[in-house]
């Protein structure tokens, strides 16, 4: 029993790692309507960004985040402005996903250009020690993940139900052609998005660093884990990326556990096919609204 | 007596003067350029540092080698080359690869060829299984990697621990592509060999961000020997994720890859200490039992003016050392002169600066090749098996 309970609690707080990560993807989706596959590599950037602050001026690594998750900001503005915003009049949208994988290789190459193979290790300064809850072992620093992952993803709803960017937001996702004749500027709304998007993840990694060794392809797993979790709860919807992120999470530790860590793939993404087959919108998902097609 | 016959027999002659006068060519195939090139360069500083020792000591046969250098930056390439040095450099042999499925490639080329190919540094399993007549390897497999760390189990890790071997409760975790998977195949089938309990086997992707379920599971099978094949991440996340679910086996032995990299050991810290790997031959070894190594490093120190960046360069020398000095003792550099040649190699352990033997058995596999078992002590790693070529104790129990 103490057993089960550790490995519900294990994927629990895995659930929240792939939230924190799964949120900005979400969001960029959701709005921008462009699956970001470099979005991994932005955690890794985020990763890499936390190490160096951390070590160079030895402070706590989430105290980085304060400049993490702007400078990520300013990494996501930019790829929708100059990478993203130009294909936009291309005859086939997809060109667009190809630009971010092309990003994403890149990325990979130049981190495995600077840094090299080897890995990089975020002192812990404490998140690696453990608390007791009852018989179930947990790492602070997973606390801190889980407890970031729900602040973040309801800070994001607040923001897009109450304030006027929000709002505006909402509106050009819902309908751009309607938004723009409302004289919202679309395009600065696309660009702030994929901005708040990488930001969230920018958070995510300053997180994330202390508890992870950093390389250069860290982002790869974690970012097909997150595909999935966005998936499951609705491509777009930032709750559903967050209870998606904690039933994978679960399904993760408990395959791994009773089925055997060499399948807890195969298990995860045959639930992702399935969803893909049985209901495509996910758990929180509502249909697909095409209107950015029609300028 | 025709003119044809005549004019071939000059000219065959002629080119015989001329090999004589001329040095003889070896082809080197490496990755010298792409993702491999680091340690492709690093492989082929040993051969060179073997060829300058032997010319400096006289040659071969009374003949200066010189090496051509071939790239084999992907398998197309590696094969293209392999032809290139065969028929355009007109090579005596070939030595290579570090990289298994480039040698794999390029060996069938010099089979066809009828050119003799010597491996000296890539470990897959296939390389030497393939019924060649013309491939011979020098350096440890795969599978020398799984049967080392068995035999340590059953000569030191049980005898430390004051218990029979089979009473031990293994368990095999590696990372799932073809190097974890065989290394892991091959220690299930020893132990089983052995009569010793291996309680499961598991691979995982080496990628994965979480080994907690894993970690439970082994503790839960009350194991208390894990055998781990690895690379760095993976490596990383089971200590650390061991150490958090309370989880303290009696002995982890890693297979190479993250667990012979300092950086693995800043990564994890204290919880390193004691812990086993079995990999090549590494520096901090006992010279007794590895005649040579300092020679090596100060040969190596003084051609590239720095530290050998890996074990890869010693087993490379090692191994061209071996195979050219044998050919040296043979008669002319026809394929089956050099075959020849190379069968009647019988160097003991002990006498060879990695300390492994060279014989050629089954297969022309180097069947005296061995890895070390070595051991993280104080954050150094240290070769503490076999006992002949320990620097240090073995660390087990109390």
């Amino acid at each position: 029993m103490d057993t089960f309970l550790q490995i519900v609690a294990n994927g629990l707080m895995l659930g929240g790692l792939f939230a924190i990560v799964a949120v900005g993807l979400t969001l960029i989706f959701g709005i921008v309507k462009v699956i970001n596959f470099a979005h991994g590599e932005f955690l890794m950037v985020g990763m890499y960004l936390t190490f160096l602050l951390s070590t160079g001026m030895d402070v706590h690594p989430y105290l980085t985040a304060a400049a993490v998750a702007p400078a990520l900001f300013v990494l996501g503005a930019l790829t929708q402005r100059l990478l993203i915003q130009p294909l936009m009049s291309a005859r086939d949208e997809h060109v667009q996903i190809f630009a971010t994988v092309g990003l994403s290789t890149a990325l990979m190459n130049l981190a495995l250009l600077v840094f090299g193979a080897d890995i990089a290790n975020t002192p812990a300064h404490g998140v690696r020690s453990q608390v007791m809850l009852g018989e179930v072992r947990i790492l602070t620093g997973q606390l801190w993940v889980f407890g970031a992952a729900i602040l973040l993803v309801i800070g994001l709803q607040l923001f897009m139900k109450k304030t006027r960017t929000g709002r505006a937001i909402r509106a050009t996702a819902q309908n751009r052609a309607a938004a723009r004749l409302m004289g919202i500027n679309d395009k600065f709304i696309y660009i702030l998005t994929f901005g708040l998007g990488a930001a969230c993840v920018g958070l995510g990694s300053s997180l994330i660093a202390p508890l992870y060794p950093t390389s250069p392809t860290i982002g790869t797993y974690f970012v097909l884990i997150a595909f999935v979790c966005v998936v499951l709860g609705g491509l777009g919807s930032i709750p559903g990326a967050f209870f998606g992120a904690l039933v994978i999470g679960l399904v993760d530790a408990l395959s791994g556990f009773y089925i055997g860590s060499d399948l807890r793939e195969a298990v995860v993404f045959t639930i992702f096919l399935l969803i893909l087959i049985l209901k495509p919108s996910g758990l929180f998902g509502t249909r697909m609204n095409l209107s950015h097609v029609s300028p | 007596m025709t003119l044809k016959t005549l004019l071939t027999a000059t000219a065959v002659s002629a080119l015989v003067a001329g090999a004589a006068q001329a040095e003889v060519k070896f082809g080197a195939l490496y990755p010298f350029s792409g993702g491999l090139a680091l340690l492709g360069e690093e492989s082929f500083r040993g051969v060179e540092l073997a060829v300058d020792e032997i010319n400096a000591a006289g040659g071969i046969q009374g003949e200066q080698i010189e090496l051509v250098r071939g790239d084999a930056v992907d398998n197309n390439q590696a094969i293209g080359e392999a032809r290139r040095l065969i028929s355009r450099e007109d090579v005596k042999a070939i030595l290579g690869t570090y990289s298994s499925s480039r040698s794999i490639a390029a060996s069938q080329v010099a089979e066809l060829s009828g050119i003799p190919y010597f491996e000296l540094g890539a470990v897959a399993d296939e390389v030497t299984g393939r019924d060649l007549q013309y491939l011979f390897r020098t350096n440890p497999t795969a599978e020398t990697m799984g049967i080392m760390t068995i035999d340590m189990i059953l000569d030191e890790i049980a005898p430390g621990l004051g218990v029979e071997a089979s009473d031990l409760v293994i368990g095999v975790i590696h990372e799932d592509s073809a190097y974890g998977t065989s290394v892991a195949g091959h220690q299930e089938e020893y132990g089983a060999e052995k009569g010793l309990n291996i309680v499961t086997v598991q691979g995982y992707p080496s990628s994965t961000v979480d080994m907690s379920s894993l970690v439970l599971d082994l503790k839960d099978r009350s194991v208390n020997i894990v055998l781990q094949t690895s690379y760095q991440n993976d490596s990383v996340l089971f200590l650390n994720q061991s150490a958090e679910a309370g989880f303290e086996p009696d002995a982890i032995i890693g297979g190479g890859g993250g667990y012979s990299l300092t950086a693995t050991e800043e990564a994890v810290g204290a919880l390193m200490e004691g812990v086993l790997d079995v990999d090549f031959t590494q520096y901090a070894v006992n010279t007794e039992f590895t005649p040579g190594l300092e020679d090596f490093l100060v040969a190596y120190q003084n051609k590239y003016g720095e530290e050998p960046r890996s074990g890869h360069s010693l087993n490379n020398y090692v191994g061209a050392m071996a195979v050219l000095e044998g050919i040296g003792a043979g008669e002319g550099f026809e394929p089956d002169q050099i075959v020849a040649a190379v069968k009647a190699i019988d160097i003991p352990a002990g006498e060879t600066a990695a300390g492994y033997g060279v014989h050629f058995g089954d297969q022309n596999q180097n069947d005296r090749a061995m890895m070390m078992g070595m051991q993280w002590q104080g954050g150094k790693l240290v070769t503490v098996y076999p006992r002949d070529a320990a620097v240090a104790e073995f660390q087990i129990g109390d």
